[in-house]
């Protein structure tokens, strides 16, 4: 039996409102639908006249449906907002090169100009090549993390006053869950908000906040808007799914459980007792961050340094980390220039152990290279000499760095660096043994898969040992050999 | 397979990875308890106590505790005058009368006397007075249930997930009053760790997330002068398992979850998560801990005692869904425009009754459920006096 629509407009209903339960016509659904936007919008006063305004557009029924309300309410109530589409191509194969097609689609359909930032030219990584790096989990860390500051450059770039996001009720109360799980007890109390972003960054607000996904769905499918909807091939392995699957049985037995969670989200606060992170700019990108370092450059910084790994896990770890590692760099510039310095002494000396003093110069074995320069200071042995020179033209830094990382005492970088950093002690190796280094060797190794990394950290293991051997013994040896000679 | 304490052998596995002998294992589960009555501060020598049973593992397991502590000697003895509290008659009544007696027979086995309360007697009389110890028989004679009253068939007709809290809410109520009666300033209930992680997610699920800091934490201060105080919430129902296994307790297993709601979808979703993520139950029961209200206003919902929200202009999920409703009653397409007070009044009250004048939000859709009829049991009860 058909239900009269319940505004009394005199058709038969369509659908029931999840929210209400109340059963409402195709037409009366639409108005529906845009005035509680609308409402949204001017009870919490998300813009203002005149304002600039992008869109975070995925090409997903969330952004279609939220560009296609904006720009409908702004022209039916004079918001005078210019509206324009923000895309970040994360360089996704078989999920965002087609997704952003239909944005494309959407930039013609709602004339509104369309900005795409994609993350290879922001971060020299696309998405594709970041999962071949780090594997099929943690990787929506990556994606999640760099969209989120991609989305402020290109805001920036667009200079909008703020970003508009397609978040509907269901993705905060899972969030709400979600962070209750993982015990985020910071992000818990943002999520809710309708509005975020601190002094001097560019707000973002969520129009849709109070909207149910289905209803969205009703309105993207009746109205027929172009939309994408595959779900992300990485997607799968998130931890967000947990949560996700709680909501929707939950939402089978209380449609209204949604706002519930929402209205929980937003009564709640946190103990004043309880100290959280205060949100800063970041020192490298000046973004806004928790930490010192933002997590998108520690997750960069990760993945150009060979150790993916780098930004999972706690953040006070990678900043430790990072700490390390930066101490590690400016040693390493340290070592090279006065191995520069030590190298012009040398060859103006016309020393000749100059491997020697190089591989010892800030190795345990200083003293030990002082006394065997001192006892090898007359000897004569070209070989030596030549050897050493070749290794330093060619391979100008590389072979320095790993000596400097023998040195470093943190136990936790040691190991990561053992673990990732091929191609260096490759190199190392190769000097060490006194061959010339050959650059391609090292290219060849940053394609390794995963399968052989964990030989490779085995082999790096022995090989940091017979670096630190060689390093002592040859020049205990050289120095006996040359006493010998 | 050696016990991680003393490098005996061990026979206990906790979390897949703890091994512990039976012994370090009681020493324990007995350290958990007694620190966290301790580390608390609340309790002082020799006060009062009311201890509520089920009848269930952990309530098995408290009593346990409760008669292990005060028979420690000297200074290691639990400083405490317990008083023992069963409420019945909301199950089938053969079932309620074999669980009331097997508590009787615990209590009586460690010499502690218990009162065996209606829940439906109790809660709609007004004058507290408790029947005598150790029966059973006076509250399953109490024939005065009229339509208005038995509360079995009142929660029946609504849908589980409210009879849930309602039964909660109604329980602490009644905890409360005979509390009074006894003159204990405190209460002990018997929620362990995985206990009260489904209690916070379904407390969010219901809208209750300002009230997290009294439903989950150690102790519940909405009343004034009775606090009451969960000292097993350090405990795991795992734990359980293993206590009630070595000491050989005799448990009645309760399960007070009605089927096909919100909390025991919930309470599903904790256990199948705990299997392949053993942190959870601790990390979740950690956030409630850092969690408070916004709700700093000094009214109290007349039904669970918690406090009103302040007014504030800020949109909130009330607003947003009072407003679905407006729309959904075919305004004319007019943006903001001024419905009139009373229109604006009468949509509230079809969906949020008496709302942040003597009801929480979540009690308000309670309310609502209950039907806003006179002879609503919100009404009898006296919680609402309009």
């Amino acid at each position: 039996m058909p239900v009269p629509c319940r505004t009394g407009c005199g058709k038969n209903a369509m659908l029931k409102r999840p929210k209400t339960g109340d059963a409402l016509c195709k037409d009366c659904f639409f108005w529906a639908f845009e005035t509680e936007i609308h409402f949204t919008i001017t009870k919490a006063e998300l813009f203002k006249s005149g304002d600039s305004v992008a869109v975070a557009a995925s090409g997903g029924k969330d952004s279609t449906v939220l560009a296609h309300v904006l720009k409908t309410l702004n022209q039916r109530f004079n918001y005078g907002l210019n509206l324009m589409l923000l895309s970040i191509d994360e360089g996704i194969t078989g999920y965002r090169d087609d997704s952003l097609e239909t944005v494309k689609q959407n930039r013609d359909d709602y004339e509104m100009p369309l900005k795409i930032l994609s993350y290879k030219e922001l971060y020299g990584w696309t998405m594709d090549e970041i999962v071949a790096q780090i594997g099929r989990k943690n990787n929506c860390t990556f994606c999640g993390v760099f969209r989120r500051q991609a989305l402020d450059r290109g805001a920036a770039m667009l200079g909008v006053k703020c970003i508009a996001t397609g978040h509907n009720a269901d993705d905060i109360a899972e969030t709400v869950l979600m962070n209750v799980l993982r015990g985020d007890i910071a992000r818990l109390k943002r999520c809710t908000a309708i509005t975020t972003g601190s002094e001097g960054t560019i707000p973002r607000v969520k129009p849709l906040k109070y909207t149910y996904e289905k209803e969205i769905v009703m309105y993207a499918h009746y109205k027929k808007l172009v939309y994408f909807s595959t779900e992300c091939v990485f997607a799968p392995n998130a931890y967000r799914g947990h949560a996700r699957a709680l909501l929707k049985d939950m939402e089978k037995i209380r449609a209204s459980c949604i706002m519930d969670i929402i209205y929980s989200g937003e009564t709640m606060a946190v103990k004043e007792e309880v100290t959280l992170p205060s949100q800063r700019t970041c020192i490298r990108c000046n973004f806004v961050s928790s930490q010192e370092v933002c997590k998108a450059c520690v997750l960069l910084e990760g993945l150009n340094k060979g150790l993916p790994k780098l930004g999972i896990g706690k953040s006070s770890k990678a900043k430790k980390m990072l700490e390390e590692y930066n101490a590690q760099q400016t040693n390493y510039k340290e070592s090279l220039q006065a191995a520069a310095k030590e190298l012009d002494d040398v060859q103006s000396k016309k020393e000749l152990c100059l491997s020697d003093s190089k591989n010892c110069k800030s190795g345990l074995c200083k003293g030990k290279t002082k006394l065997n320069r001192n006892s090898s200071i007359n000897s004569n042995d070209y070989t030596n000499s030549s050897n050493a020179k070749e290794c330093c033209s060619n391979c100008s830094g590389s072979c320095e760095r790993i000596k400097v990382n023998a040195d470093v005492n943190n136990t936790k970088v040691n190991t990561l660096l053992e673990k990732y950093v091929i191609n260096e002690t490759n190199i190392a190796k190769v000097n060490g043994e006194g061959t010339l280094c050959n650059p391609s060797n090292s290219d060849d190794n940053l394609n390794n898969s995963d399968d052989e990394e964990h030989t490779h950290a085995e082999y790096i293991d022995t090989h940091i040992e017979q670096e630190d051997e060689t390093c002592s013994a040859s020049c205990g040896k050289l120095g006996s050999l040359n006493i010998g000679f | 397979m050696i016990c991680k304490k003393c490098k005996n052998s061990g026979s206990v596995t906790v979390r897949k990875e703890h091994m512990y002998c039976d012994n370090c294992f009681m020493l324990n589960i007995n350290h958990k308890f007694r620190s966290c009555i301790g580390k608390n501060k609340i309790l002082s020598s020799n006060d009062n106590v009311l201890v509520c049973l089920t009848g269930g593992k952990s309530s098995t397991v408290l009593l346990d505790l409760i008669f292990n502590g005060l028979s420690q000697d000297s200074h290691k003895k639990l400083r405490m005058v317990p008083f023992f509290l069963h409420i019945t008659g909301l199950g089938e009544k053969e079932n309620d009368i074999t669980v009331a007696e097997l508590i009787i027979k615990q209590c009586q086995s460690y010499n502690f006397n218990v009162y065996i309360v209606n829940i439906c007697e109790y809660y709609f009389q007004r004058n507290n007075t408790l029947p005598s110890v150790n029966s059973v028989t006076d509250v399953h004679n109490w024939t005065e249930l009229n339509s208005n009253t038995n509360l079995k068939s009142i929660l029946g007709k609504m849908t589980s997930t409210s009879s849930n809290d309602i039964e909660m809410k109604i329980k602490h109520d009644i905890f409360i009053r005979a509390a009074k009666q006894l003159k204990c300033d405190f209460i002990f209930t018997a929620e362990t760790t995985t206990t009260l992680a489904v209690n916070l997610l379904s407390n969010l699920a219901i809208g209750r997330g300002s009230q997290v800091q009294d439903d989950i934490g150690f102790f519940d201060n909405r009343d004034e002068n009775i606090k009451i105080l969960r000292p097993m919430k350090d405990i795991t129902e795992e734990e359980l398992h293993h206590y009630i296994r070595i000491k050989n307790l005799i448990e009645i297993s309760v399960d007070t979850i009605r089927g096909n709601s919100l909390q025991s979808v919930i309470k599903t979703f904790v256990t199948d998560l705990q299997e392949n993520f053993p942190a959870t139950v601790s990390t979740v029961c950690k956030t409630a801990d850092k969690i408070g209200s916004v709700d700093k206003n000094t009214n109290r919902c007349k039904f669970c005692k918690s406090n009103l929200p302040e007014k504030s202009d800020k949109i909130t999920a009330i607003d947003a869904t009072i407003f679905s409703r407006t729309v959904s009653n075919g305004q004319p397409p007019i943006a903001n425009r001024n419905t009139g007070a009373e229109e604006q009044e009468d949509i509230k009250m079809s969906l949020f009754p008496f709302i942040d004048n003597y009801f929480c939000y979540c009690c308000s859709k309670n309310y609502l459920e209950a039907g806003l009829h006179d002879s609503n049991f919100f009404e009898i009860s006296g919680s609402k006096n309009l």
